[in-house]
C-alpha cells in the first residue's frame, strides 16, 4: 500500500516551481488565481520568477533549492510544478526526501514530471499527482472538466473517469495501484534508481510530438523491459503529433501499440483522456483503481 | 609495410566542435601485427574474434531494419567483389515492407540464415534506420557462438552489436555499411575511400590504429579496455532490456545525429543513472549531429559541456571529435576487442591491441 498525503484544506498553502523548463510568471497568473479560487494560498518559488536567459527556469542548483524547500518547508502542502520541458532528471539525484518521507504532499505534474513521480513512487511508495499544469489553465481553459478533476483529487474525492471505447480496446476489468506518465520519460528511466516496477499494477501511458518509429521503439523497450508482461491493465492516453519518417512507419501510434498489446489478456483501453493536449485527467499515482473497460463503456474508478 | 595514411578533413569530423579550422586524422594499418590466421582462437579479454576474411570468402548482405533496393547495394557489392569476396545478397535486399526491408519474420529469417550459413564468413548489414530490436529477441545464436563471423553495420545495429557483445562475446565491427559506398569509387573523396578501406582492413584481421588532432577539451590519460558502443538514442532504448551492455572497465564510443541537445544531455544522465559511465576506462565522443533548439528553448550548452558534467568525477580520459558516427569521417571501428585509447595534449590515438 502506498502512502497517501493529506488531502488539502481550505487555506493550505499549495507552493508553485518551476523544476526543469522556463515559464514566465504572468502564463501562471491564471492558474495562480484558480488556485487560489478554490481556497488555497500560493507560495511562489524563486523558479517562478526566474531572469534566466537559458533552456532552463534557473541553475541546477536553483531549481534544485526550489524544489527541495517546498518538499522541506512544513508550511507548504503541496508542490505544484508550473511546467515541464526538461530538466529534473539533472537534480533528481541530489533531492533528499527525508524529510518529504516523513511527511508527504502532492507533488503536481506531468510530462518531465514523470521522472519526480517515478521516482517518489518507486523508492518511498508516496503517492502523487499527475494532472494538468499551469498553461493548461490559461486561454479560458481554467475551469474545465479536467482541470477541475484537479480541484477534486486535491480535496480528496475520488475520481471516476469515462471515455469512450475504441477498436483497439480489450474487453475485461482489473483493479490494481496506478503508475505510469509520459512514455519517454519512463523509458529514459529504464535501468535507473528511478526505474518502476509495473507488476499487478495499472500502467497509463502518453507522449507527444514522437516519431512512430520511435514510439514503436518505446513500446519494445517497456516489454523487452519486462514492464508490459504482469500488468493487471494498460490505459493508453494520447499520443498526439505524432512523427512520420520520409517512408512512411505503416501504422498510427495506436495500431503500433495495439500491436504490442496484443500478446497479453489484460484489459487494455486507448484514447483515455490523459494527454499533452486539454484532455487530460488527474490522476493519482500509486493509488489504487478499478478498470473497466467493456463494449460501449471505459471506467477508471478510484478505489 | 605500413600504410599511412594522412587526411585533411574539414569540418566533417568536428560536429559539436567550436573549433572552426581544419582537423586531421590519420589512419593506419599495420601489416607486420596481421593475424590472418586462426583468429577464432584468439582470445580477447574473454571475447572471441572471428576469422579474418581470406579471397573468395563470401559476405552476405541483409536488411534487419530499414529496407533497400538492390541498386542501391551495387556500389558496396562492386567495391567488396573488386577486393576478392564473393557478395550473397540475402532475400530481404529488396524486399520493402512499409519503413522496413520486409517483414518481422522476413528480415528475422535472413538474417537467421546468415548467421548459421557457415559458408557465409561475414555479415555486412545493408542500411540502419529502425527494425533491429523488433526481431533481436528472435535470433537463435547457437550456430553464430560455435562458429562467429564479423557483423559490421551501425545506428540502428547498434542493438545487434550490444546484444552480441552482452550474450555471444563475440567482437564486431561498428561502420558504415552498403548505403555509404560512394557510387563511383573514382570520383570519391579520400574520406569516403579510407573509411571504406578500414572496413577491408578490420575484415582482413589487421590492427586498426587511428591518430587525430586533440580537441582542446580532451581529458588527457592513457588506458587500454574493451572497445564497445555505438548509437546513443539506441544505447539508451535498450537500457533495462535483455539486451543492456555492461561497460564496466571498457572503453565506451557513442554517437548520434538528430537530436536536439536536451535530448542529448537527457540520454547521458541515463548513461550515467544506469551506471555505465561511473566504472569506464575511457570515453569515447563520436559525432554529434544537433537538431537545432526551437525558438525561445536554447539549450546553452554544448555537448562537450553536457559530457564533461557528467564525467567530472571520474578520473579517465575522453576525448571528443572521434571520427565515428552518421558523418562521412566514420571509421570501422572492432566492438568486443582490446584497445589503447591515449590522448595527450597534443593528438590522441586509439590503437587495437
Amino acid at each position: 500500500m502506498s502512502k497517501i498525503p493529506p488531502y488539502l484544506k481550505k487555506g493550505d498553502t499549495i507552493g508553485i516551481i518551476a523544476p526543469a523548463g522556463f515559464m514566465p510568471l504572468d502564463r501562471m497568473e491564471n492558474c495562480i488565481d484558480t488556485l487560489n479560487d478554490w481556497g488555497y494560498h500560493v507560495n511562489t518559488g524563486i523558479t517562478t520568477q526566474s531572469n534566466s536567459q537559458t533552456y532552463f527556469s534557473g541553475s541546477d542548483a536553483e531549481r534544485l533549492e526550489d524544489l527541495q524547500k517546498m518538499l522541506d518547508d512544513s508550511n507548504i502542502k503541496a508542490v505544484f510544478c508550473a511546467r515541464g520541458g526538461y530538466g529534473i532528471s539533472r537534480i533528481i539525484d541530489k533531492l533528499n526526501f527525508s524529510k518529504f518521507r516523513k511527511h508527504p504532499k502532492w507533488v503536481i505534474g506531468y510530462s518531465d514530471i514523470t521522472v519526480l513521480h517515478s521516482h517518489i513512487y518507486s523508492n518511498y511508495k508516496i503517492a502523487s499527482l499527475h494532472a494538468p499544469m499551469a498553461a493548461a489553465f490559461n486561454d479560458g481553459e481554467f475551469n474545465n472538466q479536467f482541470i477541475l478533476s484537479l480541484k477534486d483529487a486535491l480535496e480528496g474525492k475520488k475520481a471516476e473517469y469515462e471515455c469512450l471505447p475504441q477498436d483497439f480496446n480489450h474487453p475485461g476489468k482489473c483493479s490494481g495501484e496506478l503508475v505510469g506518465g509520459n512514455l519517454s520519460l519512463l523509458v529514459h528511466l529504464s535501468g535507473t534508481e528511478s526505474d518502476i516496477t509495473t507488476k499487478n499494477k495499472i500502467l497509463f501511458l502518453e507522449d507527444v510530438s514522437e516519431y512512430l518509429y520511435n514510439i514503436d521503439r518505446m513500446f519494445l523497450q517497456l516489454k523487452r523491459s519486462g514492464k508490459l508482461k504482469k500488468l493487471a491493465g494498460l490505459v493508453i492516453g494520447g499520443f498526439t503529433d505524432s512523427k512520420d519518417t520520409e517512408r512512411p512507419f505503416g501504422q498510427n501510434a495506436y495500431e503500433i501499440i495495439a500491436d504490442v498489446a496484443k500478446d497479453y489478456s489484460y484489459p487494455v483501453c486507448f484514447g483515455f483522456p490523459v494527454s499533452h493536449e486539454k484532455e487530460n485527467y488527474a490522476l493519482k499515482i500509486g493509488v489504487k483503481y478499478q478498470l473497466r473497460v467493456e463494449e460501449n463503456r471505459v471506467s477508471l474508478k478510484e478505489g | 609495410m605500413n600504410r599511412k595514411h594522412f587526411l585533411s578533413v574539414a569540418g566533417a569530423i568536428a560536429f559539436g566542435s567550436s573549433v572552426p579550422f581544419k582537423r586531421r586524422v590519420f589512419y593506419e594499418t599495420d601489416d607486420t601485427k596481421t593475424n590472418d590466421t586462426n583468429d577464432s582462437n584468439d582470445i580477447n579479454g574473454g571475447y572471441r574474434k572471428p576469422p579474418s576474411l581470406k579471397q573468395g570468402d563470401v559476405i552476405g548482405i541483409t536488411s534487419p531494419a530499414g529496407f533497400i533496393t538492390f541498386e542501391e547495394i551495387q556500389p558496396a557489392k562492386t567495391v567488396l567483389e573488386s577486393w576478392g569476396y564473393t557478395i550473397l545478397p540475402g532475400a530481404t535486399i529488396g524486399k520493402r515492407n512499409f519503413t522496413f526491408g520486409g517483414t518481422d519474420e522476413e528480415r528475422l529469417n535472413d538474417l537467421q540464415q546468415m548467421l548459421d550459413d557457415p559458408k557465409i564468413k561475414a555479415i555486412m548489414c545493408a542500411r540502419g534506420g529502425y527494425g533491429s530490436i523488433r526481431i533481436v529477441d528472435g535470433i537463435d545464436w547457437t550456430k553464430f557462438i560455435a562458429q562467429p563471423k564479423w557483423l559490421i553495420g551501425f545506428s540502428d545495429i547498434t542493438v545487434l552489436h550490444n546484444h552480441i557483445h552482452k550474450h555471444c562475446e563475440i567482437a564486431s565491427i561498428h561502420s558504415k555499411m552498403t548505403n555509404s559506398f560512394p557510387d563511383d569509387w573514382t570520383k570519391a573523396e579520400p574520406i569516403q575511400i579510407e573509411t571504406i578501406i578500414s572496413i577491408k582492413d578490420a575484415l582482413k584481421g589487421k590492427k586498426m590504429s587511428y591518430t587525430l588532432m586533440p580537441n582542446s577539451q580532451n581529458i588527457t590519460g592513457s588506458t587500454d579496455g574493451i572497445l564497445i558502443g555505438g548509437n546513443l538514442k539506441t544505447i539508451e532504448s535498450l537500457a533495462g532490456s535483455n539486451s543492456d551492455i555492461n561497460t564496466d572497465g571498457k572503453l565506451l564510443f557513442v554517437e548520434d545525429t538528430g537530436e536536439y541537445l536536451y535530448s542529448i544531455d537527457r540520454m547521458f544522465w541515463n548513461l550515467k543513472r544506469t551506471g555505465k559511465l561511473k566504472n569506464l576506462k575511457g570515453l569515447i565522443i563520436g559525432g554529434f549531429k544537433i537538431k537545432p533548439d526551437d525558438a525561445g528553448e536554447e539549450f546553452g550548452k554544448t555537448v562537450q559541456d553536457i559530457v564533461l558534467e557528467k564525467v567530472k568525477e571520474y578520473a579517465y580520459p575522453v576525448c571528443f571529435d572521434f571520427p565515428v558516427g552518421h558523418q562521412r569521417a566514420n571509421f570501422a571501428l572492432k566492438c568486443g576487442v582490446q584497445h589503447r585509447l591515449k590522448i595527450t595534449a597534443t593528438d590522441v590515438s586509439l590503437n587495437e591491441i
